[in-house]
């Protein structure tokens, strides 16, 4: 119970520039039984238990145990000791919604700040109890300890105390330097590692609520089709089927059982429209995308003199890179699960953006948002699959309809089929040599289709170089100094649903450039690490505005290093076995997370079905994303980036007749354990001592390094994504 | 609708339902026990692996009426206190990133090693890469099915 309210909104820590909103509560009234509440992300119980709230979805990034460290290391409180609770629309828990490998640099601040002012009003309160200076007390393992007495008191038994003491200036709180961190840094165990290993780690589909129903919906075949009409008269016969109704994607299945739902749907007898896609292939696509990069299209970056310093060039490069559809496939499908009654909903979902949830199904429903709530759960992969809204809308339709909660499943082949997908691009690269074969000229065109989160952009967006800039991650931000530089967009309308996909518009970009950069030095006969560096020599990378909020500057001298050392330790300077070689490439993703792969590869000397055609033996990484919070789940981080640039190397999604192909992993073909290689991963200690993100930074140069180390085994350069046995003969 | 007696996790259980419907779906929507994952539903991804006797099976392929009679381990009732070697070699080596896929895998290895308590690595990987992960935990995998099994666990 919060009696006196303030919001108190303050400019944080030097670095940010960061808005946090403090909503304040102590309850000055009420005994020693009850909780203390010095803001909306912890409350201390009278037992002991200290809850932390945490405003980001756990999807295996381990979100929520860095998320502990950072409090627990400004409480003074043992990690174990700090219950986690998943944060709720209007709890007050800032910064709901998980994604663009963001958490660590955006919760950085709030967090501390929160500990750190629920610290300092514990310490005031036991300096009050004991009649002494706050400065006479310090905070150590849960409980205040007068610095020269020796007396000291439990957090616990301070709780009415210190709900009235004033909430401290958020100026005058000081968190911790890096040299006193004792947890920040460390490695704990992840906080849900026993739930996962004895079955209780409670995932979307594992919502179990009274009278529940399971639901599933029949969509249209073709990308844009609509439901013409249907006989629900055999799915009805199916036992345990008790409703069937069309909703505004298709035709909804209610059933006592997610096996009754599925039977009643093959049941289904429907027809579609088909509309205006029915002919849409994506191998025809690809034609589209690449001619479209035959010339310059919409201008995003231009340094010196752009494309026109390509004619005066003494000798010129070029090369077209073709990268495909990609689909999410968490192994956990999307899913939700709804209750509408007494005019509002209430949703339980694995969600990524539970604030988008909430406003999507509100409006859905005609409810005013705050009649909507949102329990997110663990979620089983996410990798912005879940930052959509469409499955909880469908649970939210489906729910309006019937007196019991209900949980819409979505099949694998629903997951795959009516997803939204990673957008297929053509990238065109030119380079242009002087006389003395220096590289004086550089054109990045891509050719792709822009998506604006889950909508699709507006026409005037579509037009706007600042606009496509935006989406020309990997293009525009180059971190290569040539003086004459120029990047272009050219849309191409795609009727497929596109979305965010782990590491967003960067994939494609930076398979290009770095395959294209292997190649130019592939072409001048110099070392791929030497002519790298020779390229980044100087540390003058101007990004444009309109690129990189707030102008930031990437740093070349640090992306110097982590290519030096992913080199030294990979053993760069000595020649691979016979048969395997290696290749290199970098990245800087959003100037804040430098990441370098090498790669040891050979050919596979006959094809395995179901397995690539090229064997990866070895992955030797080396970053700096700023402060590490917690390594080992760093490591983790590039183990998963690894796998699964290795997985996009391996499948892809295609379109005939106007709807997606691969149905199961039959068709999407993700990678398996035989096929990963040794990973290794070499963390830099940071001159930056904010952290940064790492989900998506380490997926982006992987596929270039396996590529620039397969196009010397083949003898020819490989540029494509997926690689086929074909590709290499 | 018939009526069907299997045995779950030592426990005698009585399910009227379809014959056709997969253990998977009798598992999670009529028994409650939500530990064994759908990931596929064609047996292509093992995250609804269950034991079968001491047999590591996919849920999503056997029916009901299959399943009548016998007995049957998901990760609920693999120990009654988490501390099965596979479970404790996947805390060890923080196997798991979502976790989704775990449930399948340990008890893939369990099986594995019940059938042969000194299998060679290559037999755990062989046994693993039928299995799939999304979130990559493929080389950590590895190292706890490694531990699990008193193997050497390198880097």
């Amino acid at each position: 119970v919060i009696s006196r309210r303030d919001l108190l909104r303050v400019s944080a820590l030097a670095g940010g520039g960061l808005l946090v909103g403090f909503r304040l509560g102590a309850d000055e009234s009420s005994g020693p039984a009850a909780p203390f509440q010095p803001n909306a992300w912890l409350r201390f119980e009278p037992d002991g238990r200290v809850v932390f709230r945490v405003a980001e979805s756990e999807m295996g990034q381990g979100v929520r145990t860095s998320l502990s460290m950072m409090a627990a290391e400004e409480l003074e409180l043992p990690l174990d000791r700090l219950e986690i609770e998943q944060g709720r629309p209007g709890d007050g828990v800032e910064g709901l919604g998980t994604g663009g490998s963001s958490s660590m640099a955006s919760n950085w601040d709030r967090v501390r700040i929160a500990a750190a002012s629920a610290r300092e009003m514990l310490i005031a309160a036991a300096a009050a109890r004991w009649g002494v200076a706050p400065a006479a007390c310090r905070a150590e393992a849960g409980r205040v300890v007068e610095r020269a007495g020796g007396r000291s008191l439990a957090y616990a038994e301070l709780l009415a105390y210190a709900a009235r003491q004033p909430v401290p200036e958020i100026a005058a709180l000081r968190p911790k330097p890096r040299a006193e961190h004792r947890v920040v840094g460390t490695s704990p165990a992840r906080s849900d590692g026993p739930a996962i290993v004895t079955g209780g780690a409670r995932y979307g589909l594992d919502v179990r609520l009274p009278g529940m129903r399971f639901a599933v919906v029949a969509r249209p075949p073709v990308l844009g089709g609509s439901l013409a009409s249907f006989d629900a008269a055999a799915a009805l016969a199916v036992p345990g089927v008790e409703a069937c109704f069309a909703i505004s994607r298709g035709v909804a299945m209610v059933a006592r059982s997610t096996w009754a739902a599925l039977r009643g749907r093959d049941a289904l007898r429907v027809t579609w429209n088909d509309g205006p896609h029915a002919a849409f292939a994506s191998d025809a696509h690809r034609e589209r995308l690449a001619a479209a990069t035959e010339r310059p299209a919409i201008v995003t970056r231009r340094d010196g003199e752009g494309h026109d310093a390509l004619a005066a060039c003494a000798t010129r490069h070029e090369a077209l890179y073709l990268y495909p559809f990609a689909a999410h496939a968490a192994i956990e499908p999307v899913n939700a699960t709804a209750w509408v009654r007494d005019g509002r909903c209430e949703m339980w979902t694995p969600t990524q953006t539970p604030l988008g949830v909430q406003r999507r199904v509100a409006e859905a429903l005609g409810l005013p948002p705050e009649a909507v709530s949102v329990e997110t759960t663990l979620l089983g992969g996410g990798f912005g699959r879940r930052l959509g809204w469409d499955m909880e809308v469908e649970a939210a339709e489906i729910a309006a309809k019937l007196p019991h909660p209900v949980q819409l499943f979505w099949s694998r082949e629903d997951d795959l089929l009516h997803g939204y997908f990673q957008a297929a691009s053509a990238d065109r690269l030119l380079a242009g040599f002087d006389a003395d074969d220096r590289l004086v000229a550089w054109e990045h065109r891509k050719a792709s289709t822009p998506h604006n989160a889950r909508s699709r952009p507006t026409a005037q967006e579509l037009a706007d170089p600042a606009y496509l800039a935006g989406s020309s991650w990997g293009v525009t931000d180059t971190p290569y100094a040539v003086p004459h530089l120029q990047t272009s967009y050219a849309v191409v309308d795609a009727p497929v649903p596109i979305g965010p996909w782990r590491a967003v518009f960067s994939p494609p970009a930076v398979f290009a450039r770095e395959a294209f950069v292997d190649e130019l030095a592939q072409r001048t006969g110099r070392d791929p690490l030497a002519w790298r560096l020779e390229l980044l020599g100087a540390n003058d990378a101007a990004i444009p505005r309109h690129a990189e909020p707030g102008g930031r500057r990437l740093d070349r001298v640090r992306l110097r290093r982590v290519l030096e050392l992913a080199a030294e330790k990979a053993g760069w300077s000595h020649p691979p076995a016979t048969g395997r070689a290696l290749g290199i490439a970098c990245n800087v993703f959003h100037t804040e997370t430098y990441i370098a792969y090498v790669a040891e590869v050979s050919l596979r000397p006959r094809p395995i079905a179901g397995r690539l055609p090229f064997v990866v033996h070895r992955v030797v990484c080396a970053l700096d994303c700023g402060l590490v919070i917690h390594p080992d789940g760093a490591r983790q981080q590039v183990e998963s980036g690894v796998v699964w640039s290795l997985s996009n190397m391996k499948s892809a999604m295609t379109f005939a007749e106007g709807g997606a192909r691969e149905g199961n992993f039959d068709g999407f073909e993700i990678l398996t354990l035989d096929e990963t290689p040794a990973i290794e991963t070499h963390l830099v200690v940071s001159d930056d001592e904010r952290p940064h993100g790492l989900g998506e930074p380490t997926v982006c140069p992987l596929a270039p390094a396996v590529i620039n180390a397969l196009s010397r085994l083949a003898g020819k350069r490989i540029r494509k994504l997926p690689v086929t046995a074909a590709d290499l003969a | 609708m018939s009526r069907f007696d299997l045995w779950v996790n030592g426990e005698r259980r009585t399910v009227e339902a379809d014959g056709a419907m997969p253990l998977l779906w009798v598992l999670r929507d009529e028994l409650g026990l939500t530990g064994t994952k759908y990931g596929c539903g064609e047996g292509l991804c093992g995250a609804c692996t269950v034991l079968e006797g001491d047999a590591a099976v996919r849920a999503c392929q056997v029916p009901l009426v299959a399943a009548a009679g016998k007995r049957y381990t998901t990760i609920e009732g693999l120990s009654p206190d988490g501390t099965n070697r596979c479970q404790r070699a996947w805390l060890d080596e923080q196997v798991a990133q979502c976790g989704y896929c775990q449930a399948g895998m340990i008890l893939t290895v369990e099986a594995l090693l019940r059938r042969d308590p000194r299998p060679t690595g290559e037999a755990l990987d062989a046994a693993l890469s039928e299995h799939l992960c999304r979130c990559g935990s493929y080389p950590r995998l590895k190292r706890a099915a490694r531990r699990a099994a008193g193997l050497e666990v390198t880097p």
